[in-house]
């Protein structure tokens, strides 16, 4: 019992476990209860292809258009995926001898998050992305599936004169973090979302910091600030202290 | 050094993990390797044993362990997939 108590504190530290440990209290108290903890991470897209030649043609990268049978198959909602596309997201797909295997969604300018109810503005100039909803089918996970498909991701960006990605990852998901610190992501925000009924409330280490929803017509927007890219020495790590 | 030496020494270095590493250990259930860091040790195996992997062998089963990596260097050699690399 106090093995189990104590495991997210010891998994993701004593900051994030003690919110981990709130939410899972308030999911139990009701299930219109909930308490989101995010990372915004942003990553360079590199000059260099992350695969050699050879092991990166195994893997075709092509745009999937929404009426295209792989977008069918996707694990997401198809409200979802509608809206997707409504907000002219890219869909990216990754086939192996013409096996689909998984894909990558981007949003050029801003993107609406669906989870809850919070839309991220890029910086202007087109060299950003927001990208989401990376997704290998289990049978081609820990094989050449997450590599290759942002090594052809970043050639899609690279060609597009795209130099960085934004994006938003739950804190408590340890493996696409350590996934996102290898592509040479960094931590740019953090922002808290406490969802009850129809209310959201968010807090964030960005602008506008505090906002209150009433209903679902009211997004908070969060400018994702163009100085958050490589352009300083890097200064916060990705990967917490204990305490973190 | 034997393979298997040479193997734990990458691990040890790459990764930073100090536990036990027995032959038939689950490097990936045991977290040790992830989605990214499993193709860099495919990259490593193929350049310190001068063999040549086909993207259909980077799957789980070849590379998970120890003894797997090792079964699948055998299995290169003695097919006769050497590419001019290094070799102990």
């Amino acid at each position: 019992m106090l093995a189990k108590l104590s495991s997210p504190f010891r998994e993701f530290g004593l900051f994030a476990g003690l919110v981990y440990a709130v939410g899972r209290l308030l999911q139990r108290v009701s299930t219109h209860l909930r308490l989101y903890f995010y990372e915004l991470l942003v990553q360079p897209i590199p000059d260099e292809p992350l695969l050699p030649p050879k092991l990166a043609r195994t893997l075709e990268i092509r745009q999937l258009r929404e009426d295209d049978p792989e977008i069918a198959v996707m694990p997401a909602r198809p409200e979802i995926k509608k809206s997707r596309f409504k907000q002219n997201a890219i869909c990216l797909g990754a086939f192996q001898h013409e096996a689909f295997v998984g894909h990558i969604w981007f949003c050029l300018h801003a993107y609406e998050e669906d989870e809850v109810r919070c839309t991220f503005v890029l910086p202007e100039g087109n060299q950003a992305v927001f990208d989401f909803d990376l997704y290998l089918f289990p049978e081609h996970r820990m094989g050449l599936g997450f590599v290759g498909i942002w090594n052809g991701a970043n050639e899609f960006l690279r060609s597009r004169g795209v130099k960085f990605s934004f994006s938003r990852l739950t804190r408590f998901n340890l493996a696409s973090r350590r996934a996102h610190e290898s592509l040479g992501a960094r931590r740019v925000a953090r922002m808290f979302v406490l969802q009850a009924w129809q209310v959201e409330l968010m807090v964030a280490t960005v602008a506008p910091y505090v906002h209150l929803s009433l209903g679902k017509s009211n997004r908070v927007q969060v400018r994702l600030r163009s100085n958050a890219c490589f352009s300083e020495p890097r200064r916060q790590p990705l990967v917490d202290s204990p305490a973190g | 050094m034997s393979e298997l030496e040479i193997l734990r020494n990458y691990i040890r270095t790459e990764t930073g993990y100090e536990g036990e590493l027995a032959p038939d250990l689950d490097l990936l259930e045991k977290q040790v390797l992830d989605s990214f860091s499993i193709v860099q040790w495919a990259m490593f195996i193929q350049e310190r044993f001068g063999i040549e992997l086909e993207a259909e062998e980077l799957v789980r089963d070849n590379l998970s362990s120890f003894s797997n990596v090792m079964a699948l260097i055998q299995s290169k050699k003695s097919a006769g997939v050497v590419q001019g690399g290094p070799e102990m």
